[in-house]
């Protein structure tokens, strides 16, 4: 919680008192464009959608450029949150992994990516690029088996729809759609 | 339906997640809207997958803060500007307070360009103001010496005596007026030339044969005076005008008359 960089404006640890707000208090605030709502937002859950943001996008600068877009995104699409369909964070957690996507299908990306040495292991997986391969969600989905991991891999870090991934392994949709889902029910117990 | 088998379907995380169908996203809203059991499920599952990601947590670089703090331009005046940038072609919009200032800097070097053109001016316009009052004296005081030239001249007892020039000085000429009744005497200098250093003209007078003195002209009078007064006579018959040495003599130098004319 908290400042984690003091700055006159934004980040006063005394006017910024405030540790704690009820989801739905931080909304109404954040719909507002209330500064320290803001500011509250970015202290407490910048680290986790920047903890995603790497699981999907391997370079740090490319990272860090991601996650302001994420929080450009938010600050202006908050008027469209819906609270019905799920949390705060469930909601910024999608914003930031379809940033996070769109940018590895980036040009620029793509480029930053063959200028890095290619390991052993990645050849042997060329679809598969990771980010921080051991660790966080990563790390939890390595207890899977392998075909189930590669199906979370595919389709949530990498984005790739059911379709394509079925025509990529040479399997049929359905087979694809069953896989994936009994993964994610093991990942749910896996998290809990 | 069985809302046990549908939880347990991998729905729940496919849609939380972000994996599902747009169809499979709309049956899965309407549907935890009606079971409260799947809403619940969405629920847990939210809760575990934010615990496991806040623990997984990598602190951003410090300078991201500020950067992205910068970039959202939170300022309350920029909010109307930042929602409609996408829409409209991004022409920068200036600060009212800016126009104002930049009007205000334009409005005080106009008025100290005027105030110092003014300033020009005025001492221009005093400058022509002094030299008009000197020109405006000097033709007053010459219209008032005219004009007592003409009072003198209307008198209708005044005689004039035209004096030509001598074979000393050809070019010379001069006028002497004489006034019967006041038998005053004045000079009008028309062309001679200009004394030498040390000597001066003086006017005589010529009765019965003999010179009397009228006075010496003084060098320059004419240009103040267009008649000069000079000493009264009883009478004469004719005017000359000798060069004498400095102060004037008792008797004309006779071979330095450079005019002379008869009554």
């Amino acid at each position: 919680m908290g400042c984690v960089t003091p700055s006159a404006f934004h980040c006063n640890p005394l006017l910024n008192a405030k540790s704690t707000y009820e989801e739905s208090e931080l909304i109404t605030l954040l719909k507002q464009k209330d500064n320290q709502a803001f500011s509250y937002l970015y202290d407490n859950y910048g680290g986790a959608l920047y903890g995603i943001v790497k699981q999907i996008v391997s370079d740090g600068e490319i990272g860090n450029d991601v996650l302001q877009e994420v929080f450009v995104s938010i600050w202006r699409k908050i008027d469209s949150y819906d609270s019905s369909k799920g949390r705060l964070f469930t909601w910024m957690l999608n914003i930031a992994r379809n940033a996070a996507i769109d940018k590895t299908r980036s040009k620029n990306y793509q480029q930053s990516l063959k200028l890095m040495p290619i390991s052993d292991n990645e050849l042997s997986h060329p679809i598969i690029r990771p980010g921080y391969d051991d660790y966080g969600l990563k790390k939890v989905i390595h207890k899977l088996k392998d075909e189930q991991r590669m199906l979370i891999d595919l389709s949530y870090f990498q984005g790739f729809t059911h379709d394509q991934i079925a025509r990529a392994l040479n399997i049929p949709l359905g087979t694809v759609k069953t896989r994936l889902r009994s993964a994610l029910t093991q990942l749910r117990t896996m998290l809990k | 339906m069985n809302v046990k088998e549908y939880i347990l379907s991998g729905i729940v995380e496919s849609y939380i997640l972000g994996l599902a169908t747009e169809t499979e996203q709309q049956e899965f809203e309407v549907l935890s809207k009606q079971y409260p059991e799947i809403a619940q499920a969405k629920l847990d599952f939210e809760l575990s997958l934010e615990a496991q990601l806040m623990r997984d947590a990598i602190a951003p670089p410090a300078a991201m803060r500020e950067k992205i703090f910068q970039s959202l331009d939170t300022s309350p005046s920029n909010i109307a500007y930042q929602e409609t940038e996408e829409f409209e072609t991004p022409v920068r919009k200036m600060n009212p307070w800016k126009w104002l200032a930049a009007a205000s800097i334009i409005l005080l070097a106009g008025v100290a360009y005027w105030a110092f053109s003014s300033n020009n001016k005025y001492k221009d316009l005093q400058q022509a103001n002094t030299e008009l009052k000197n020109q405006l004296d000097q033709s007053t005081a010459r219209l008032s010496e005219l004009d007592k030239t003409a009072q003198t001249l209307q008198s209708p007892y005044l005689k004039t005596a035209t004096l030509q020039g001598t074979a000393q000085s050809p070019g010379s000429f001069a006028n002497v007026y004489w006034d019967s009744t006041t038998k005053d005497v004045w000079l009008l200098v028309n062309n001679m030339p200009a004394p030498v250093s040390e000597r001066q003209y003086q006017l005589w007078a010529l009765l019965d044969g003999k010179p009397i003195d009228l006075g010496v002209i003084e060098p320059n009078i004419w240009q103040t005076k267009l008649l000069v007064k000079m000493k009264n006579v009883q009478g004469a018959e004719a005017f000359a005008i000798t060069l004498e040495p400095q102060g004037g003599s008792a008797s004309p130098t006779m071979e330095k008359m450079y005019v002379m004319g008869k009554l």
